[in-house]
C-alpha cells in the first residue's frame, strides 16, 4: 500500500477520478497494522479502487482536515470528494460492503 | 455443507483451536464478526509470549492466522447470532448465513463494558474510545475525561496524563465534563457470549461456566478462552485451552 502525505494528497486523492480509499494510520496503533494487512488483501482483490495510507503523525494537518477522531479511519473518496467513512478495524468483507463493489 | 467444528471467534483461543482441529484432519470453520487477531491486536508490544520476544498482538495474530489458514482452517467474516443444538448437529445463525457443524467451540472473547445511557446521552456526539494507547495521540494537548476507577482507569489516567492538556477523572454515572474532547472508557469487560444466552449455562457475569477441561453444559460444545470461567486470562492460557477444547471436539467426533 502506498503511503502518501500532505504533499501528495491534492494530486492522489482529490484529483483522482474515481474511487479512493484513504486508510489514516499511526505506528503506535496495532489495529492499524491489521488493517494494513486486510488493505493489501482488498487491494489486491479490488482493481478499480486505489487504496493509499496517511501517517497521522507525519501529517497531522490532513488528520485534522479530516476530522480523524479514532484510527485506524478509512475515508473513501469519489472522483475526490468524501463520500463515507469507517472507523476500527474491519474485515475484507465489510469494506467491499462498505465501498459496494 | 457440515463442518466437524465450528469455532466462534478468531482470536488466539480460536486459531489455536483452529490449528489443533485442522491437524487433527478436521474440517473447521471459524466465524469472526469483527477481524482475526482479537483483543491482542490493540497491544503494541507483547513480552510474554515465549518465543517472540518483544513482538506485536498485530504481528502475532497475524502468523497464527496464516498457520490456521496453512493448515487448512477455513475463516468466515460472519456475526454469530444464535447456536441452537439439535443434538449431533449444531446449527450456527449468523447476520449473513447459517453453518453446521457436529461440534463447535466457543471463543468469543471478551469487550469492554459500555457506559451507562446516561453517560452516553452525556458524551453526545463526542468521541468514545475503549484504549488509551490506541486513541491518546488524537487528542494531544487537550482535555479528556477517563470513566472508571479499577486498575485499567488508572493506567489509562496515567498514559493520557502525558498527552492531554487535562485527564478528568470521573466514576460510573458522573457527568462528563463539559470541555472533555473525547471519552475515554475503562469499567471493566464483560463477555461476548450473548449469542448462547439460554443454550449454555453462564454464571451471573455471563461467563460460560467451565473446568480446565473445556467442555460446558452442552454435549459437543466447547469453551475456550477468556470467555469461559478461569482465573488466569493471558494469552497463552487461551492458547492452552484452544488445545484442550479442539482435543476435546476431536475425540466427541470420533465417537459419535
Amino acid at each position: 500500500m502506498k503511503e502518501i502525505g500532505a504533499k501528495e494528497f491534492e494530486a492522489e486523492v482529490l484529483q483522482e477520478n474515481g474511487l479512493v480509499l484513504v486508510d489514516f494510520n499511526a505506528d503506535w496503533c496495532g489495529p492499524c497494522q491489521m488493517m494494513k494487512s486486510v488493505l493489501e488483501e482488498f487491494a489486491e482483490k479490488n482493481n478499480t479502487v486505489k487504496v493509499v495510507g496517511v501517517n497521522i503523525d507525519d501529517n497531522e494537518d490532513l488528520a485534522r482536515e479530516y476530522n480523524v477522531s479514532g484510527i485506524p479511519c478509512m475515508v473513501l473518496f469519489s472522483d475526490g470528494k468524501e463520500t463515507k467513512r469507517v472507523v476500527g478495524v474491519q474485515s475484507v468483507k465489510k469494506i467491499e460492503r462498505m465501498i459496494g463493489v | 455443507m457440515i463442518y466437524d467444528i465450528i469455532i466462534v471467534g478468531a482470536g488466539m483461543a480460536g486459531l489455536t483451536a483452529a490449528i489443533y482441529g485442522s491437524r487433527a484432519g478436521k474440517s473447521v470453520l471459524v466465524l469472526e464478526g469483527n477481524i482475526h487477531g482479537g483483543q491482542i491486536i490493540n497491544t503494541i508490544n507483547i513480552e510474554n509470549w515465549p518465543g517472540d520476544y518483544k513482538t506485536t498482538g498485530a504481528e502475532l495474530m497475524q502468523k497464527i492466522y496464516k498457520q490456521a489458514v496453512d493448515l487448512g482452517a477455513e475463516v468466515e467474516y460472519d456475526e454469530v447470532i444464535k447456536i441452537v443444538d439439535k443434538g449431533e448437529q449444531k446449527e450456527v445463525e449468523c447476520e449473513d448465513a447459517k453453518y453446521t457443524a457436529r461440534a463447535v467451540i466457543l471463543a468469543m472473547g471478551t469487550e469492554p463494558r459500555k457506559m451507562s445511557d446516561k453517560q452516553a446521552r452525556d458524551a453526545g456526539n463526542r468521541p468514545v474510545s475503549y484504549c488509551a494507547t490506541c486513541d491518546g495521540a488524537l487528542y494531544k494537548g487537550k482535555p479528556v475525561v477517563v470513566v472508571g476507577s479499577g486498575n485499567t482507569a488508572k493506567h489509562e489516567i496515567a498514559y493520557l496524563e502525558g498527552i492531554a492538556s487535562k485527564v478528568y477523572h470521573i466514576h460510573h454515572d458522573d457527568p462528563i465534563p463539559q470541555d472533555a474532547a473525547a471519552v475515554f472508557v475503562a469499567i471493566g469487560r464483560v463477555p461476548s457470549t450473548e449469542c448462547v444466552e439460554g443454550l449454555i449455562e453462564l454464571d451471573k457475569e455471563g461467563y460460560v461456566v467451565a473446568n480446565e477441561d473445556c467442555t460446558t453444559s452442552q454435549e459437543g460444545i466447547y469453551v475456550a478462552g477468556d470467555c469461559r470461567t478461569k482465573k488466569v486470562r493471558q494469552l497463552v492460557t487461551a492458547a492452552a485451552d484452544g488445545a484442550t477444547a479442539a482435543e476435546k471436539a476431536v475425540r466427541y467426533l470420533n465417537k459419535i
